[in-house]
């Protein structure tokens, strides 16, 4: 197994700058937003963030703007075509015009997963495949967050949603599964891959540092517990992010030269329950009865993941 | 008919607390209208919501910007320009605060209520903070028109789903608030006609003029969000050991490291979600309640 050695060891060697001014109307307890701050950390503040519509919306409302770096707005399905035309022009323009190689901007892509699985599938797959220089940061909350939490792609079976509450007919909730982004996207082979935790901040770093000297296609997904439409206190963000991790329901992992490699590993893997039961979207497996067989679908598919790994 | 108008924060159930109060209403034989307003923010940011309730059928639409009646959950607000609670009133306006003190200054101009609801939230309701019941139940004792039967019915209503101890709280606090408030005398507002404004034509701009251009980056710092706060993370300096979690785990990056080392919270921007007090690995970092500062 090929080891990457990270330039971060220790919280202290984050990087010190903020690339997002507080005062954001973003939820309190939000974890994308944690995921983005330590990812643009890394990228300095020579950006160009397309950004689709969604939860991130809220980052910059005119006329006000946390970033120091550009923000173009696009529609859900809008935001790669978008950064094709920024990248292309500042290739243009720098090979032509006599743009300086100083005044280039990294590219950066930032879309919820409603955009990523569903409505900005198809252009980010062609994007990947005609190479495009540039980072896609995916804040998955595993639902439509902005709108009132609607059925994703990326909603997990058993949670409860807007459009798929637990009824009598349909008990679990949702029914179908989750999209399994990070393996339809390594199949295109981009560049560099990863999935990012909040609750992983020196991993979460590293990882940007190491795409932030690649070229192509930079894929990021990011676990974004959201207390508003998971149901939980915003001070348990963190608590249910490290959950997730340690009951290996998200695996943190990096694809880089053909290879993945999980790069937080869960010691002795949690039960499954331990993640599920502080949310409200999952309290109908355990009340008014415990939904046993919903419960242990899940806890299979984490085994059956895991098991191509050990 | 009378006209309520309830400000609060996202997440403490202000927009449930008009629908009750509108049922309410209803149940006691009146027409009811309610519906909330809020913009694209969500938990924390300020709410409004409104509440008609008439004898005749209410022809009436849009928002109430001339309330009979202001019911203002959360007592931070009353300084938020953004929520701005006092618009429209006049001195015959009744106006509830949701507080453990009398604002002074506002109780000379206005007829004021104030009772501490948070207190009688958390002791009824399991130490959570959400103010429907407790709020609907004030705005329907200030109207004096709502019997106490209906008005437990408009929140049994409104809380279909919830387990039988969350609504055996909610009726309780409801009761309990109906008994404490004494009604208040409404007085009739005289009808003024509304009048319609003129069109304007929209010009033709240069792009840097018309276009949504931000000269300033990084100005979203000129937002206070620190109002949001519901409680204070305070840190003890004299345990705190420097490890800085607390700022790798805030999201809004609101602790930086002092030039001596410490970690430093903004409060001007704190949203107030505690993940500091809850991750800090010594338990460093003390939770307070906040109270508001009265205009």
């Amino acid at each position: 197994m090929k080891v990457l050695t990270g330039v971060h060891k220790k919280i202290k060697d984050l990087h010190p700058h903020e690339a997002i001014a507080p005062g954001t109307g973003l939820c309190a307890g939000c974890g994308g937003l944690e995921g983005l701050r330590m990812g643009l950390k890394e990228l300095g503040d020579d950006f160009l963030i397309c950004n689709a519509a969604g939860c991130f919306t809220l980052l910059s409302v005119y006329p006000f703007t946390p970033l120091k770096g550009s923000w173009l707005y696009t529609t859900m399905g809008g935001p790669v075509p978008a950064a094709q035309g920024v990248r292309d022009t500042l290739d243009i323009r720098m090979r032509y015009r006599g743009l300086e190689k100083k005044e280039n901007l990294n590219v950066i892509v930032v879309a919820g997963d409603g955009s990523s699985n569903d409505i900005g599938f198809g252009a980010t797959s062609a994007a990947i495949h005609r190479n495009l220089d540039f980072i896609y940061f995916c804040y998955d909350n595993e639902a439509y967050g902005n709108t009132g939490f609607q059925l994703s792609a990326a909603s997990p079976y058993g949670s409860a949603t807007q459009t798929t509450p637990s009824t009598d007919a349909h008990e679990a909730g949702t029914e179908i599964n989750k999209k399994d982004l990070f393996e339809i996207w390594k199949a295109q082979k981009p560049i560099y891959l990863a999935t990012v935790s909040p609750r992983e901040p020196i991993d979460l770093s590293n990882k940007f540092a190491r795409a932030k000297d690649l070229q192509g296609p930079r894929m990021f997904i990011c676990m974004s517990p959201c207390p508003t439409g998971w149901g939980f206190e915003p001070k348990e963000t963190q608590q249910i992010a490290k959950l997730a991790v340690d009951t290996g329901i998200f695996p943190v992992k990096e694809y880089f030269e053909g290879e993945v490699v999980h790069t937080v590993r869960p010691r002795k893997r949690l039960p499954v329950e331990k993640f599920l039961e502080l949310q409200k979207r999952f309290r109908h497996l355990f009340e008014p009865h415990r939904q046993d067989e919903v419960i242990g679908q899940i806890q299979n598919r984490v085994d059956d993941y895991w098991r191509q790994y050990e | 008919m009378w006209r309520i108008r309830m400000h609060g924060r996202g997440g403490q159930g202000i927009k449930t607390a008009s629908q009750m109060l509108g049922s309410a209403g209803f149940y006691s034989g009146f027409q009811a209208q309610d519906f909330p307003l809020y913009g694209a923010e969500r938990r924390g940011a300020p709410v409004i919501a409104f509440t008609r309730i008439s004898k005749d059928a209410i022809l009436e639409r849009g928002p109430i910007s001339s309330p009979d009646i202001i019911l203002i959950g959360d007592e931070t607000l009353l300084n938020d320009p953004q929520s701005a609670p006092l618009c429209g009133a006049d001195p015959s306006t009744v106006i509830f605060v949701n507080s453990d003190r009398m604002p002074e200054s506002l109780a000379s101009n206005f007829s004021v209520t104030a009772v501490n609801l948070t207190d009688l939230c958390l002791q009824h309701l399991d130490n959570r903070m959400v103010y429907s019941s407790a709020l609907s139940a004030a705005g329907a004792r200030l109207l004096g028109i709502i019997e106490l039967p209906d008005l437990l019915q408009a929140v049994e209503d409104e809380l279909t789903g919830v387990s039988s101890q969350v609504l055996r709280g909610n009726l309780n606090l409801a009761r309990e608030i109906f008994e404490i408030i004494q009604p208040a005398v409404i007085s009739e507002k005289a009808n003024s006609p509304l009048i319609a404004k003129s069109l304007v034509f929209p010009q033709h701009l240069p792009v840097v003029d018309g276009a949504p251009i931000i000269l300033d980056p990084g100005n979203m710092a000129l937002r206070k969000t620190g109002n949001w706060r519901v409680e204070r993370p305070k840190i003890d300096y004299e345990q705190c050991n420097n490890c800085m979690i607390c700022y790798a785990r805030c999201p809004d990056g609101v602790i930086r490291t002092a030039p001596d080392g410490r970690p430093e919270i903004d409060y001007d921007h704190c949203k107030g979600c505690l993940i500091c007090a809850q991750e800090c690995p010594g338990h460093f970092i003390n939770t307070v309640r906040e109270t508001g500062m009265f205009p």
